[in-house]
């Protein structure tokens, strides 16, 4: 547990942001550990800051992180704290900086297509904002309605129309950033805030997108402004087999259907879970094993167009055309249904509270099937050894940005009863989520599409994946962060402090 | 409009659907309450909170659909797919 | 593996700071919360869209149950922190456990009872929250809240005298309800109501000595002096054999039909009804002519209690399309599960600045849409704070009985 940080730094971290930003309550602390499941709250205290300050200001910020530069404070950016990868859990207690309170929208250039935000501020409630001008910020997470556009830059998150709009990398234009030693800086394509498109000097918006707060913090971000879609097309077939559903999943990807903004492939082990619930699902007869669905947004006559030749795949696909209610219902629907906990089941059947653990791996299509078997094999290891698992199936959404072909963010959900956590069903975790990740890049795929790489297991196969790579991260930490105070411990970046 | 009878809060006895769900209120299914025996029991809802939970998944569903597209095109069930007007969504 | 109590003290030897019975009854319910980790619930609480704060937020009141089960936290850490809720009930809607599978396993989420367990718990223990203490002393001591401040006393007696010349009589079949803030400090609200109830043909009585509801008592940890209203409120109703009792304001509605049945076994003898539904219905039906024009343009705020808590939202639009001359810009009641006064559950007795700024947003909501000067509620909590930050800006703020009596063309 993090000693009680000393009445010095907070006294001077007071004259930052003043008296009603800075807490050290015990409240404040360990109100700000924990990212969603799983968290080893057997292990809260060892996650909890030693203070927390809630900026107002790139100044701020810039500042507190200069005062830990000079005391060896660890810092940790934290905006909605709902990343899949710890990557706002502290690991080293020190100072957390809650980015929540700069969630204004600064600016809405029409004539540029821009908008300006802090980074506390949610998709959602932006969209909100900008839908009086026909506009939408369309960067759609599962946590759409809850993370925040700094958390969505320090994962360089992924959307689901992402193969219409793009995902969190190109709808963020440029970011001013606060660097470990505490300079402000502003990156982008090239110079102008607002520039789409650049060649000059190094290009880096792309090293900072992703970085999980390794190596700054953002203070303000640029984002498109897509005109508001007048029509949306949705369409779910359903298969008696998973290969007949991943080859027209594959199909429909391919279309090159410009409109099409996404496609989406559940597994057998998700429709058996889906049907837990059946009453929001929509009942469906045993023959549907696996199900494809796609989604496409734009102009009602592109749309027509664009749906008649998706539904010419499906229609000569073997599948069957699910119907209309679970398009009305089912599309925007998905990511509020299907990590509810009382989904989570014992080995004999009695609901039990489980928390949503998303493994989010990238795979080339052709491997899909082939990792989807390995996948459930270790699910089902774990499954055997402690109750406390349950595999809730996966999902195969498309990767591209832009271009829906190509990989896919393969997620397996696996349920944890975490009121059951101890020592060895965390270890057994750990390792499972090692060999996840293992198969992943065995099959030419990445650990992680979306949420980053941060965690336990999964995080002691960056350097094989990354090879050459790892050794310019290690090189590029060091040189922005001599001090290691910025989110100190994560991404094995300790190393780039070791003598050789 | 919401009277409230205290009697009237009571569901229905539960009739099988399928092996794990039940009903009890017409077009509401549930989760067969034999399976919340063990860990985590089951809470006391009355009528008048589950009308308002159903009725707000629509309107929440309908709502988000808005957020994202001004109308939805429906392929349309056993007729020419892709054809016809859009369809306004979610008249229940 | 076994079933255990999960006290925390194989890793770091502390114990609970929870009584066993608090946490047999909300321990599934903040794991249900923990478990997710979603929160969905944090952008539409009025309170965390102005704090920013995470100890303030819905998760946070789940999360400190599940500490405090493992000794990490203690009532004394967290009390304070619980004082910042409204209970407008938007979380626990919004909760994908609720939204989407709070009927299939009739198992949803709870944020106000675990707020309002909490709260009771902190009382307990002897911490109190000044403000809210001496409110509670006072509606103990004189049967009705201090709404008009410390020292202007708000008995039974008194809770009457808006109806001063309208004739009511006492008791009987139907009783109107007619809520401490409404009575005393807004009495033009009860008094649209009466005229409004009588226009449509209704017979009503008032109660011999209305006491609070208890509501704000329930909410804000003191418990027993709610039994104490409840329990009064009960015995004036079968005084005179009353069976339906109209409920004006939905504060009262939602506490006597959350509250009160456990606490009397022949509760079922009683009808609850909404105003804003009976006199939706009486215009529908003919029963009452709306025949003066109110030249305005005006939007509808959704009362918490009625939109979120009990799924009202259809009767007061109605109600405003059925006055003449209204031009009515509405704004739908699934994006208003994000909108707030700041009024419930007394916040604004403890932390004034607060409710003012969440109210402050509210009217400035308002003043976005094109044309409207003019804010319509059906909750008198609400529309004192919404009044003040309305008189700011040019904003007049009205409750739906005062506009629509004035449409039947009464004056109030």
């Amino acid at each position: 547990m993090a000693t009680a940080i000393a009445d010095s730094v907070v006294d001077e971290l007071v004259a930052i942001c003043g008296e009603e930003h800075v807490f050290t309550g015990r409240s404040a602390l360990f109100n700000r550990a924990r990212v969603p499941a799983p968290f080893p709250a057997h292990r809260w205290d060892a996650h909890i800051p030693q203070a927390v300050v809630l900026p107002v200001s790139a100044q701020q910020v810039s500042e507190v992180v200069k005062l830990a530069n000079a005391r060896g404070i660890p810092v940790v950016p934290r905006a909605g704290g709902t990343g899949l990868t710890d990557g706002a859990v502290p690991l080293r207690g020190g100072i957390l900086v809650d980015v929540k309170l700069m969630n204004q929208i600064k600016e809405i250039d029409l004539d540029n297509r821009t908008v300006t935000v802090g980074p506390g501020i949610n998709m959602l409630k932006l969209s909100e904002e900008l839908r009086r001008y026909g506009f939408i910020y369309p960067d759609n997470p599962a946590s759409y309605p809850c993370s925040l556009v700094g958390g969505r830059i320090g994962t360089s998150g992924w959307s689901l129309i992402g193969g219409r709009f793009g995902h969190a990398r190109d709808l963020v234009i440029s970011f001013e950033i606060v660097l470990p030693t505490g300079e402000i800086i502003r990156v982008g394509d090239g110079g102008g805030p607002k520039v789409r498109k650049s060649s000059s000097g190094f290009q880096l918006k792309h090293l900072f997108m992703g970085h999980q707060g390794t190596l700054g913090i953002v203070t303000e971000a640029t984002l498109e402004l897509v005109k508001h879609p007048e029509a949306e097309f949705s369409m779910f077939y359903a298969f008696d087999n998973y290969m007949d559903a991943w080859r027209t999943c594959g199909e429909l990807a391919r279309s090159s259907v410009a409109t099409l903004a996404g496609v989406v492939l559940f597994d057998e082990w998700k429709v058996a879970y889906l049907r837990r619930d059946d009453e929001a699902y929509i009942p469906q007869d045993d023959s549907a094993k696996a199900v494809v669905a796609a989604a496409a947004y734009g102009f009602e006559d592109e749309l027509r167009a664009g749906a008649k030749r998706l539904l010419r795949i499906g229609q000569a696909s073997g599948g069957k055309y699910m119907g209309d209610e679970i398009s009305q219902g089912d599309w925007w629907s998905r990511h509020d249904r299907y990590a509810t906990p009382q989904h989570g089941r014992t080995r004999d059947g009695q609901v039990a509270l489980m928390s949503w653990h998303c493994e989010d791996a990238a795979i080339p299509y052709p491997e899909l099937p082939k990792v989807r078997e390995k996948w459930h094999a270790i699910a089902a290891g774990l499954r055997e050894r402690f109750e406390m698992f349950d595999d809730w199936g996966m999902f195969a959404y498309t990767n591209g940005a832009f271009k829906p072909w190509g990989d896919y963010l393969t997620e397996i959900d696996i349920g944890i009863w975490e009121s059951k956590w101890d020592e060895e069903s965390w270890e057994a975790w750990v390792d499972a989520k090692r060999e996840l990740a293992r198969v992943s890049i065995e099959h030419g795929g990445s650990i992680t599409a979306c949420h980053g790489s941060c965690r336990e297991g999964e995080v002691d196969l960056v350097p094989l994946e990354m090879g050459g790579g790892f050794e310019v991260m290690k090189k590029l930490k060091r040189v922005l962060d001599p001090n290691n105070i910025m989110n100190p411990g994560k991404y094995l970046l300790d190393q780039a402090y070791e003598e050789e | 409009m919401l009277v409230f009878r205290l009697s009237a809060q009571r569901p229905p006895k539960p009739e099988r659907v399928t092996d794990v769900v039940v009903t009890r209120l017409e077009h509401v299914l549930e989760v067969d309450p034999d399976l919340m025996r063990k860990h985590v029991a089951q809470q006391d809802i009355p009528n008048w909170d589950m009308h308002r939970i159903v009725s707000a998944r629509w309107e929440h569903i309908r709502d988000i659909h808005e957020q994202w597209a001004d109308s939805i095109v429906l392929a349309g069930e056993g007729s020419e797919l892709g054809a016809g007007p859009p369809e306004p969504m979610g008249e229940t | 593996m076994a079933e255990t109590t999960t006290s925390g003290e194989a890793t770091n030897g502390r114990s609970s700071t929870l009584p066993e019975e608090f946490l047999e009854q909300w321990r599934d319910v903040a794991y249900n919360c923990f478990s997710s980790g979603h929160k969905f619930c944090r952008e539409v609480c009025p309170v965390t869209q102005v704090t920013r704060d995470e100890r303030f937020t819905p998760t946070a009141f789940h999360a400190n149950v599940i500490a405090m089960e493992k000794g990490h936290l203690s009532i004394e850490d967290v009390a304070e922190d619980y004082v910042n809720c409204t209970m407008c009930g938007a979380c626990e809607l919004r909760c994908p456990n609720t939204l989407f599978t709070g009927d299939f396993y009739r198992f949803r989420q709870r944020t106000i009872d675990v707020v309002k367990a909490m709260r009771a718990f902190a009382v307990e223990q002897g911490i109190h929250q000044k403000n809210w203490q001496r409110w509670a002393e006072l509606t103990d001591r004189w049967g009705n809240e201090p709404v008009l401040g410390w020292t202007r006393e708000t008995s039974g007696s008194k809770v009457r005298a808006w109806a001063a010349g309208l004739d009511i009589p006492t008791g009987g079949e139907t009783v109107l309800f007619a809520d401490c803030e409404a009575a005393f400090k807004r009495p033009s609200v009860p008094r649209s109501v009466a005229l409004l109830l009588r226009a449509c043909g209704v017979e009503f009585g008032l109660m011999d000595q209305q006491w609070c509801c208890g509501g704000p008592m329930w909410e804000t940890g003191y418990v027993d002096i709610a039994h104490k209203m409840a329990e009064h409120n009960m015995i004036d109703w079968r005084k005179t054999h009353t069976k339906r009792i109209i409920c004006p304001d939905p504060h009262d509605y939602i506490t006597i039909i959350e509250h009160y049945p456990p606490l009397d076994e022949n509760f079922d003898e009683f009808e609850i009804v909404l105003a804003v539904d009976l006199i939706a219905e009486a215009i529908r039906e003919g029963r009452l002519e709306l025949g003066t024009p109110v030249q305005r343009t005006v939007t509808y705020h959704d009362p918490c209690r009625l939109n979120k808590r009990l799924g009202v939202w259809q009767s007061p639009r109605e109600i405003l399309r059925a006055i003449p001359g209204l031009t009515f810009i509405d704004v739908d009641h699934v994006t208003q599960w994000s909108y707030c006064s700041g009024a419930g559950s007394n916040l604004w007795v403890e932390k004034p600045e607060l409710t003012a700024e969440i109210s402050r947003r509210r009217i400035a909501k308002a003043q976005e849409l094109p044309g409207v000067d003019g804010l319509v509620s059906a909750c008198p909590w609400s529309e004192r704070p919404l009044t003040e930050q309305g008189e700011a800006v040019g904003m007049d703020v009205f409750d739906i009985f005062e506009i629509t009596a004035e449409a039947a063309g009464f004056e109030v």
